[in-house]
């Protein structure tokens, strides 16, 4: 461990490190451009000067790794002139335009010309100018800002894995850009505009909407997916403006997918805002005590199994414990929350959890991925397994459809039949997988949404024990969920129970008259039209496939708009705070039911938040401080036969990324996205 | 001042007496007040009236949607809102002064980098309602269009102090 | 056309006629008083004053008179309704029949009574039902404290007005007001009484509820006392009763101290102007003072309003008395006596 002295404060840092990461741990900030933690160390904003004793010139610290004995000075006159110099030439070409620019505000450059730049500058030559490069429908580009940090590169490059953009020309020509114009087809492109240090690129749905200083801050969590990434919801009035990534190194680090960043504007759209209810086949908008009155009517003297409900993919923890005792007050077991019929055994809380944790990831040194496409199911979490497979020796096996998923891997086949390989030791790939120390299994929705999916999930475990990965410190069986609700509920048993009927059997019922109502907490993604003549209470936020179908519409509540929890697919417990209030007359959900349950003559006992969240906690939910990870205990595995396996290939549940939610279906950004990779994915299936 | 001299100053009423005298010098001053509506008084070039929304010469509007002048001011009392025009250019699509909120302080004007918001020396804007005074848009570039000439000038005078 | 006005309808004629011919310009006087005020209190403020309706703003008072007339009359719930009308017609009443004593010339009088003195001193007492009727029947504790002020400070202020009346009627010898006048030949009273005469004017202001004594108004504290309720005109009758009654003391002062509407000395140039334009030059002069006093003196606290009445006007016109009749009877010049 070099020591070296900072200004005199004296710091030791381990090897390989650079100067500018020892300035920091000695508590100076040294202003950077092009350097990032989380990217390659590029050197060439040279904001970063310091001096060092015994050296000829000031040295770039980003850059300059550390040795013994080193002396640092990050406050000298001399340092202090650098950094002038370096600020005047980045503001040479550098366009005055922050007036305009939706960077204003939150600029790294405007901020350091704050601290060294000039009151006027001494350039009078003309100023160059470079052409705006279309780099799709999210990121807007002001190239004549750029001050060729190349960071966008490097993202690009590095973490998103798409080798997209690069830097053309040399000097005063060089401009940063797709070398032949398309838009990025990373689904993590967004983090490009967090990590601009200026305006070249900006959010294009969110172009001139606010300043940084207009929009109020919340600390949410994202529900269009399971990886539960850490945002900062920015809103103005009733408005979410746009989304932002809060840092959380053990979840999403600073990066957060497309998806999770840019649909925030269907938020604003084909929202539910007040009660309706279906009279001679046209819904009509209610009142809420209405609303419960029909509902009331149609569940009067209805038999507690001729009652089902099931919940959608972003439903909070508390909405699902309200509507579970609800359900159980009408005297209904009829409850699921697996709306794509994914065969989980949620028996025990590991079969259906990534129990390696994301941050896990990083220390396996294999992978199975068994019918799942991460790149699209969670991207966030792609971006780690790329990260590892980066830092190398991490053979990567894929059972299922083949896809980009910007590491390289093997592609061991496309079904079930790749799995029996596995199993009975054919494979070639299993070597690899027996000889890691710490593998992982990982299974998608894909591989269980499907009549052999208890099958497949077993064969997985199967395999898991097999190659041991299910050792008492290491658990390498990883469920990689797409429901940001799914795991709350799995929790709380939002599940058939006392007898009831699962998802197909609730939809066999509906349809053949044996279910009379059929309660949807924000569930879209089933086949409405096998719902019969059941009477369907849709409660949700977007009028979407289960609001067309509803009898009864209750609107409730968006993920941004209520205190709400939420369970990862590592099982991390996260809460999230109101952003916006709900449109209109919504309400946020456990209390649509807690007012609903009173209508209906089985008022629940609590009415607050507190009281649903301890009864949440009484039925299974975890606790937010509850620790990740750890071994596996119990090596017995989930009730399915592997011997059972179908034949049918792994088909990817994800087949248009930006639109698998109500909200991304309603968003005009996310519609626009999908058009603009439409052809691109068009021509890959070719 | 012994007790003689004041109960004789009292019975003499000597200080009602000289107050009275001062008041009928006063009687006697020239009138400083002016005949107000048909003469006015001179107004500084940074005389800060009622706000206008310029334009350019060519009849492009200046503001550029910055909001500097949203954030500046002390009363909040401006609201704009924006989005990229048809051409992409930045430009609001709501620039409201509430000006029963307006301080008259100028802030805006300074902070203003394109000089789009100025306060001009019109002050005798007093409507009978008070929703008259919720100006947007439109009424600020009205404003613009018909006080620029003078807006200008006032400018131009000020301009090699600032 | 003599032996018409001898005719009992004549005289009807006649007698209302005269009131007219005193009522009209008095109004008159009563509105550009208003208009005086405003434009001396702006000169001494170094402003102009009312200069928009009319040449030099001279139908201001019209202006006024027109708005005032056009307002709604209010009359608050919890009043009673009948008093509280009444209280302004009461003072307005009151402020007009004092006129029907006043001589504004030689002969030119419409009552020439031997108790014109007493009759006057009657009718001013009588203007404080007014103001405590008003104050009452408002129902507001505004009004009530007002007409409470008014009716102590309107006492307090009589006795001493009482004893300067003595004191001219001393000199006098009748209570006819003509003879006050023409006893005053050759040397106004405001020269041997010139204490008295100080007494009476500041009693007068008092009597009048003006500045500094305008306590029963009181706008910065009882926001306007005791017709804070009224509008409209009710509220104008109250403000001409007042100032027809400043117009009123000031016709007493000058009747009584400065020789009505006798030339201020006997010899040409000030004969050619006939008695009662000298009448009302004087009354113009004490009104004068009055607003000049207004302009300049801040208003009373009320004990010391109390104090200067009883503590120090009450005995020194009380002395005065004894001294002036100890100067009479010893030089022999008590009237009729001679």
């Amino acid at each position: 461990m070099p020591k070296l002295t900072v200004d005199g404060i004296e710091v030791e840092v381990p090897a390989g490190t650079t100067v500018l990461q020892a300035c920091e741990a000695a508590g100076k900030e040294i202003p950077r451009f092009c350097y990032h933690e989380r990217l390659s160390i590029a050197g060439n904003c040279r904001m970063c000067l310091v001096e060092l004793e015994k050296a000829p010139k000031p040295i770039a610290s980003c850059a300059y790794p550390v040795a013994d004995n080193m002396v640092i000075h990050t406050d000298t006159p001399g340092v202090k002139a650098a950094r002038r110099g370096v600020m005047e030439f980045l503001l040479i070409n550098h366009p005055l335009d922050c007036p305009i620019c939706d960077q204003g505000g939150e600029c790294d450059l405007q901020d350091q010309a704050v601290g060294y730049g000039f009151d006027h500058s001494r350039y009078e030559e003309n100023k160059r100018a470079v052409k705006d490069k279309n780099l799709g429908p999210l990121i807007k580009t002001a190239m004549t800002r750029c001050i060729h940090c190349t960071r966008c590169v490097r993202f690009a490059t590095e973490v998103a894995g798409v080798a997209e953009l690069g830097a053309t020309g040399r000097g005063e020509a060089m401009e940063i850009g797709t070398y032949v114009e398309h838009a990025l087809t990373s689904e993590l492109s967004g983090n490009m505009i967090d990590l601009c240090p200026v305006g070249a690129l900006t959010s294009k749905p969110y172009a001139f909407v606010a300043r940084p200083w207009e929009l109020s801050r919340t600390d949410g969590i994202d529900a269009t997916d399971a990886v539960g990434s850490n945002i900062r919801i920015d809103s103005r009035g009733p408005q979410v403006l746009r989304i932002l990534p809060r840092l959380n190194e053990a979840v999403n680090e600073e990066w957060i997918s497309d998806k999770t960043r840019f649909s925030n504007d269907g938020l604003t759209r084909r929202r539910l805002d007040k009660p309706w209810i279906r009279e001679g086949g046209k819904l009509r908008p209610a009142s809420w005590n209405e609303a419960f009155a029909a509902i009331a009517a149609r569940t009067k003297g209805l038999a507690g199994d001729r009652i089902a409900a099931l919940a959608g993919d972003m439903v909070d923890v508390e909405a699902m414990a309200a509507l579970r005792d609800l359900m159980a007050a009408l005297g209904s077991g009829n409850i699921d929350c697996r709306q794509d019929g994914a065969r989980i055994d949620a028996s025990r809380r590991d079969f259906y959890l990534f129990n390696t944790t994301i941050a896990g990831i990083e220390q396996a040194d294999a992978a199975l991925l068994i019918g799942t496409n991460p790149r699209r199911e969670a991207a966030v979490l792609n971006a780690r397994l790329r990260k590892r497979s980066l830092a190398g020796r991490f053979p990567i096996g894929l059972v299922g459809e083949g896809a980009d998923l910007t590491y390289p891997y093997a592609h061991l086949g496309d079904g079930p039949a790749a799995l029996a390989a596995l199993l009975d030791g054919s494979s070639p790939f299993l070597e690899a997988l027996k000889g890691a120390s710490h593998p992982m299994v990982i299974i998608g929705q894909g591989a269980i949404a499907r009549p052999d999916g208890a099958a497949v999930l077993a064969a997985a475990w199967t395999i898991a024990r097999e190659i041991g990965a299910l050792g008492a410190a290491w658990h390498g069986f990883n469920m990689l969920h797409m429901a940001a609700g799914r795991v709350g509920a799995l929790d709380i048993g939002f599940l058939p129970h006392g007898g009831g009927r699962d998802r197909d059997g609730i939809l066999a019922g509906a349809g053949n008259g044996e279910i009379d109502l059929v309660w949807l907490l924000g569930a879209d993604e089933i086949p409405m039209d096998r719902l019969g003549r059941a009477f369907v209470v849709y409660q949700g936020h977007h009028g979407d496939a289960g609001a067309k179908r509803a009898d009864v519409i209750l609107p409730g509540a968006a993920y941004v708009e209520k205190d709400g929890t939420w369970v990862s697919t590592e099982g991390r417990v996260q809460r999230a705070a109101r952003a916006v209030f709900p449109p209109g007359e919504a309400r946020e959900d456990w209390a649509i039911i807690r007012a609903a349950s009173a209508a209906l003559g089985h008022a629940l006992p609590y009415g607050d938040i507190a009281g649903v969240r301890a009864r949440a906690e009484a039925l299974g939910a975890g606790r937010l401080d509850a620790p990740l990870g750890g071994g596996c205990i119990d090596q017995g595995g989930p009730s399915g036969d592997p011997r059972m396996l179908g034949t049918e290939a792994f088909a990817a549940p994800v087949t248009d990324y930006y639109r698998t939610d109500a909200i991304g279906r309603a968003s005009p950004t996310m519609a626009a996205c999908a058009a603009s990779v439409a052809p691109t994915s068009a021509v890959a299936a070719e | 001042m012994g007790v003689m001299d004041r109960t004789m100053r009292g019975f003499f009423l000597s200080e009602l007496v000289s107050g009275m005298a001062l008041t009928l010098r006063y009687f006697f001053k020239p009138k400083v007040t002016i005949n107000y509506p048909y003469e006015k008084g001179p107004i500084s070039p940074r005389f800060k009236g009622e706000h206008a929304l310029r334009r350019y010469p060519n009849g492009e509007e200046r503001c550029i949607a910055c909001k500097l002048c949203e954030a500046v001011c002390p009363a909040q009392a401006i609201t704009i809102e924006a989005e990229p025009r048809d051409d992409g250019s930045r430009r609001t699509t709501r620039y409201d002064i509430d000006m029963t909120k307006c301080i008259y302080c100028g802030l805006c004007e300074e902070a203003c980098p394109v000089d789009a918001i100025v306060e001009g020396p019109n002050f005798e804007f007093s409507t009978e309602t008070r929703e008259e005074l919720l100006y947007n848009k439109d009424r600020l570039l009205a404003n613009g269009d018909r006080w620029e000439a003078e807006i200008a000038s006032r400018l131009a005078a000020d301009a090699p102090y600032r | 056309m003599q032996s018409f006005f001898a005719t009992p309808f004549g005289t009807l004629v006649f007698t209302v006629g005269a009131i007219l011919v005193i009522m009209v310009p008095v109004l008159i006087g009563v509105a550009y008083l208003t208009y005086a005020e405003r434009k001396v209190l702006a000169a001494m403020q170094l402003r102009r004053g009312p200069n928009i309706v009319g040449p030099f703003g001279l139908f201001q008072p019209f202006a006024d008179a027109i708005k005032l007339m056009m307002k709604e009359t209010i009359v608050p719930t919890g009043s009673n309704r009948v008093l509280f009308l009444m209280a302004p017609m009461l003072t307005f009443a009151l402020a007009l029949i004092a006129w029907a004593v006043i001589p504004f010339g030689e002969g030119l009088v419409l009552a020439d009574i031997n108790v014109g003195v007493l009759y006057l001193f009657a009718i001013s007492s009588l203007g404080v039902y007014g103001i405590i009727i008003a104050g009452w029947a408002s129902n507001s504790k505004y009004a009530f404290l007002g007409a409470l002020r008014s009716a102590a400070q309107m006492v307090s202020y009589e006795v001493s007005i009482g004893f300067v009346i003595i004191t001219v009627l001393l000199c006098v010898g009748s209570l006819n007001l003509s003879e006050v006048v023409m006893a005053q030949q050759g040397l106004w009273f405001a020269i041997p009484l010139f204490p008295m005469f100080v007494v009476f004017f500041i009693s007068a202001l008092a009597e009048t509820n003006r500045a500094p004594f305008d306590l029963p108004e009181g706008e910065s504290e009882i926001v306007a006392g005791f017709f804070v309720e009224y509008s409209s005109m009710s509220f104008a009758l109250f403000f001409l009763g007042e100032y027809a009654n400043m117009i009123l003391m000031s016709a007493m002062t000058t009747i009584l101290f400065l020789g009505g509407w006798l030339p201020p000395f006997d010899i040409a140039p000030f004969t050619w102007l006939p008695g009662p334009i000298w009448f009302v030059l004087k009354i113009c002069l004490c009104l004068f003072v009055f607003l000049w006093v207004r302009a300049t003196f801040p208003r009373y606290r009320y004990d010391q309003l109390m104090r200067l009445g009883w503590k120090v006007f009450l005995p020194f016109s009380l002395l005065w008395v004894v001294l002036t009749a100890a100067v009479l009877m010893a030089f022999g010049w008590l009237p009729g006596q001679a």
